[in-house]
């Protein structure tokens, strides 16, 4: 008995801690006009030319500047570190006038020997970068030359459509970095063990302190070009602090304390923000469409699945047309978009998102979602049931295969999981495996040991720097990557496509080869589109001039916290 | 140095042990004597036990639904309640409920529809307690995220919450009373690598160790198998504790008289430790075992919990409360946390029924 009362006394102190409120101290971050955000993970570098991932992209994003830089809103370039270009040759020659007056935070002025530098050090066959691949046209690099300290000049072997696009890349200090390029030692600069005050920078801000596993803090570059209407300096805000919190509950519960400013919600959590917008003093924005792709991919590379004479039954089924049309009108996105997103998400049919609005092919017809139809499909194909359950190729061998998504994304699982669902019902047998995302991407890239992979991508606004993945040569080519020359008909239309796509200069005239390229994509299904989700990001009330859209902040300079 | 007295329950059951009358007969009246001179505790945790490993033994009968089955209109669907129905309608069915609607799919807001009945059925379609239709699901104790009956899974699951624990002690404590006892009786160098060995055994920091034998578990393997890894992770690192003390007492048990006679006429060391110390023991080793399951449920719960257990679609009730592990789920959708409570309850009758049973076994007791 006496251990029962121990029992109910533990419940009621129990009961008692969790009635308790915390009352916190308001924040500092307006008096003090730093603004609070998080993200997932730590950089890996912040070499601006060596990023790879999009945790060292949101790091030193803000650290250093282009010539051109592509506005939000419209989509079109803007001046940047260039102030103003001029078209000559037909086209085939750019002449970039720098902007004056720029000056490095060491105190260097920016000249054209530093974006001399820059392009050299991308070509340099010795710095592996991925900012390479979208600079060469048909191969060839652009010849680059400067006149003047402010004037740089690039030659082109053909008109080229993206190429305002292309040179988007950072510009990097030459008096810094010149040395490290010339002893080869670049790969290893600026790495995250870097003290943040040797990042000579330009950008609008400057990293002032890197706590791994912690925090990212910046401060307000005084030196910065930019100057508003009535030359009052800009950026606003006098610092900013990007916490480091892998959980993504975390993350919310940061937000809801004040302890951050800006949150990206998942769906589940958009109607309880909205909710309390009032008590919290929060703006819950509606942003936008995904910009990337989700999709459901099969592997359809020979390297894994042929041996000398023998091939692999998935090998046949990957590539069969009408195998593959059964499974698109099997994905219940309407359930995926219920389940998994709240309602907040809409059915991907091409996989470039609608909110690309120049490139954006509208025209094409939804798979929907009609097991009886795709068991009828699998049955005309051939794909007969050989016991109740299960279900064989025209050889007789049961269709099984492996399903695979990155680890530690609860939506991703879910997906999985009504997807292998309604297969099961169609006969097929699927097995879901997660991996983390390093043995992923390693299974993606070189070993090729996956069947069917959930994976998203993110979207480009300038459809040829997707490159990587539409070309049959490109690495992200993922249901066959790397091809030394295409291995289908539709994939060799593709890859002629591309290059069409880039020679024209109108953007009107341009669209309809990219539409084209969705359309075969659509047609031959190597990837299965699943959902795009709608975006949102919440954001304290204090905070002015905040214009967050799908593609970036529009005028991040101008945000800042109001005056109490 | 005095003898552990052998250990005994209610004479009734030693006679039955011997044969002496119809054994059913004996066990059933020793059971109730058993059952009256139990406290209240004890009791509970029995009925609780039984019905728990009846879940584990008769999944398909008493779960309602398909475990695996989603209702993709019906996620986060609050418990449904059952309504005792008025006698006219007994041919329907003595019990009915109302089919909820999901009337906001952002908030996930359900409302009853009141204008429909859903009859639920005893002995339906093959299930103990069902509706008519498997299309109108009444969920008792509400459904997860993808539209599955939490309490068909919570039933499943206890194949693996339930068992693991037992399977896991058989494994750990055969594994300890022979090594333990093998080690008293034998004594000198051998005894002392042994226990040495255990010391490291017990030494590493044993909820890491798990974690870390669980994280090299190949991620393509069937339930069964990993359910297997599992139980054999843990009564790895479970063995070595228990070892420890059996050789003390058998280290005790090779001076005591009765083991000195049973040399002195010769007994082969086999004989000695299967016929008088492994016996002498046996009734510790039943009161640890019992205070020792929750230990295996626990593991289990943290590893699934954790995502490196028993996987989906499979369940088991860590694999299920995962759901909880969200501040959101608990506060919108409470229902998540009831396999934490069927834990809880588990675990705190294998405790209450060690505890009786090791009242019950202490010689200090005996009159």
């Amino acid at each position: 008995m006496i251990r029962i009362r121990a029992v109910l006394f533990a419940l009621a102190a129990l009961l008692l801690a969790a009635g308790c409120r915390v009352n916190r101290p308001p924040n500092d971050h307006a008096a003090t006009q730093t603004l609070y955000d998080s993200m997932s993970s730590d950089p890996g570098t912040f070499n601006p030319l060596l990023v790879t991932d999009s945790a060292s992209n949101a790091a030193i994003g803000d650290l250093f500047e282009s010539l051109v830089r592509i506005n939000p809103q419209t989509l079109l370039p803007e001046p940047g570190l260039a102030a103003s270009w001029a078209l000559g040759d037909g086209g085939k020659t750019i002449t970039f006038h720098l902007r004056h007056g720029v000056v490095w935070s060491d105190g260097v002025p920016f000249t054209s020997r530093d974006v001399i530098f820059t392009m050299r050090t991308i070509y340099d066959p010795k710095v592996p970068n991925s900012t390479v691949s979208s600079m060469l046209i048909d191969g060839q690099p652009i010849a680059f030359a400067a006149p003047d300290d402010y004037t740089v000049v690039m030659r082109l072997p053909r008109p080229f459509a993206p190429l305002f696009y292309s040179v988007g890349f950072p510009i990097i200090p030459a008096h810094i970095l010149e040395p490290d390029v010339a002893s080869g030692a670049f790969i290893h600069t600026w790495g995250i063990d870097t003290p943040p005050g040797k990042l000579i920078a330009d950008g609008a801000y400057l990293m002032t302190r890197y706590v791994p596993a912690q925090q990212l803090a910046y401060r307000r570059n005084p030196a910065y070009w930019m100057r508003d209407g009535s030359g009052g300096e800009l950026p606003r805000l006098r610092g900013q602090v990007r916490l480091i919190v892998p959980d993504q509950n975390a993350q919310y519960l940061r937000f809801m304390v004040g302890i951050t400013d800006v949150y990206s919600p998942r769906p589940e959590e958009v109607n309880g923000l909205r909710e309390n917008a009032a008590r919290l003093h929060i703006t819950v924005k509606d942003v936008g469409i995904d910009t990337g792709s989700l999709f459901f991919v099969f592997n359809r590379n020979p390297r894994h699945y042929v041996a000398g004479t023998v091939t692999n039954p998935k090998y046949k089924w990957f590539t069969d047309p009408n195998f593959m049309r059964a499974l698109a009108h099997s994905i219940d996105k309407q359930g995926i978009i219920n389940l998994c997103f709240r309602g907040l998400a809409v059915p991907a049919i091409s996989d470039t998102s609608p909110e690309n609005k120049i490139f954006y092919n509208p025209n094409l017809t939804p798979y929907d979602y009609d097991l009886n139809r795709a068991a009828r499909i699998l049955d005309e194909a051939g794909y007969r049931m050989l016991r109740p359950g299960v279900r064989g190729d025209p050889d007789g061998h049961p269709l099984i295969f492996s399903l695979t998504t990155n680890t530690g994304v609860p939506v991703r699982d879910q997906m999985c999981a009504i997807f292998k669902q309604d297969l099961a019902t169609l006969g097929i047998q699927v097995n879901y495996r997660p991996l983390e995302f390093i043995s992923l991407v390693k299974a993606l890239e070189s070993s090729f040991d996956w069947d069917c992979v959930l994976i998203g991508f993110g979207g480009t606004i300038e459809p040829n720097d997707a490159s990587n993945f539409l070309r049959s040569s490109g690495n992200l080519h993922v249901w066959n990557p790397s091809q030394s020359k295409p291995a289908t008909p539709w994939e060799a239309e593709i890859d002629s496509l591309m290059d069409q796509g880039t020679t024209v200069m109108d953007e009107r005239q341009r669209a309809p080869f990219y539409w084209r390229i969705q359309q075969i994509l659509h047609d031959e299904l190597p990837i299965i589109e699943t959902v795009r989700q709608a975006e949102y990001i919440a954001y304290r009330n204090t905070i002015v001039g905040y214009n967050p859209t799908v593609w970036g902040l529009y005028k991040p300079e101008w945000m800042e916290f109001r005056a109490q | 140095m005095s003898a552990l007295p052998r250990p005994s329950l209610t004479p009734a059951f030693e006679s039955a042990r011997r044969g002496d009358r119809s054994r059913v007969g004996q066990l059933a009246s020793a059971a109730r004597r058993e059952w009256r001179v139990a406290p209240f505790t004890a009791r509970v945790s029995v009925l609780c036990l039984l019905i728990f490993y009846l879940f584990a033994a008769a999944s398909p009968l008493i779960a309602p639904y398909d475990p695996t089955h989603q209702y993709r209109n019906l996620p986060d669907c609050p418990p449904m309640r059952p309504h005792l129905s008025a006698p006219a309608d007994w041919p329907h069915g003595m019990l009915f409920a109302y089919p909820m609607k999901m009337d906001d799919a952002l908030a996930r807001h359900f409302v009853e529809d009141r204008s429909r009945k859903i009859w639920l059925r005893f002995f339906h379609r093959g299930h103990f307690l069902t509706t008519e239709s498997p299309d109108d699901p009444c969920f008792i104790l509400g459904s997860e995220g993808l539209g599955r009956d939490l309490f068909s899974r919570i039933v499943y699951g206890a194949r693996v919450s339930m068992c693991i624990g037992l399977v896991g002690v058989l494994i750990s404590f055969s594994l300890g009373i022979s090594v333990g006892a093998f080690s008293g009786l034998v004594g000198g160098r051998i005894d002392n690598l042994i226990m040495r060995w255990c010391e490291i055994e017990m030494s590493l920091p044993s909820f890491y160790f798990l974690l870390a034998l669980a994280a090299v578990i190949p991620s393509g393997m069937s339930t069964v198998a990993t359910f297997f890894m599992i139980v054999a992770i843990m009564s790895f690192i479970g063995w070595a504790g228990f070892a420890r003390v059996i050789r003390g007492m058998a280290a005790s048990l090779r001076s005591a008289p009765y083991v000195e006679a049973a040399r002195a006429l010769g007994g082969s060391r086999t004989r000695l430790l299967m016929r008088h110390v492994i016996p002498a023991v046996l009734g510790f080793a039943a009161v640890n075992a019992s205070l020792s399951i929750p230990g295996y449920i626990l593991g289990e719960s943290a590893l699934s919990l954790l995502g490196l257990g028993i996987q989906e679609p499979a369940s088991s009730w860590g694999n299920l409360l995962a759901q909880a592990m969200d501040p959101q789920n608990i506060e919108h959708y409470p229902w998540v946390l009831i396999p934490g409570v069927f834990i809880s309850v588990a675990v705190m009758a294998f405790n209450f029924l060690g505890d009786h049973l090791r009242d019950r076994l202490d010689p200090a007791n005996f009159n």
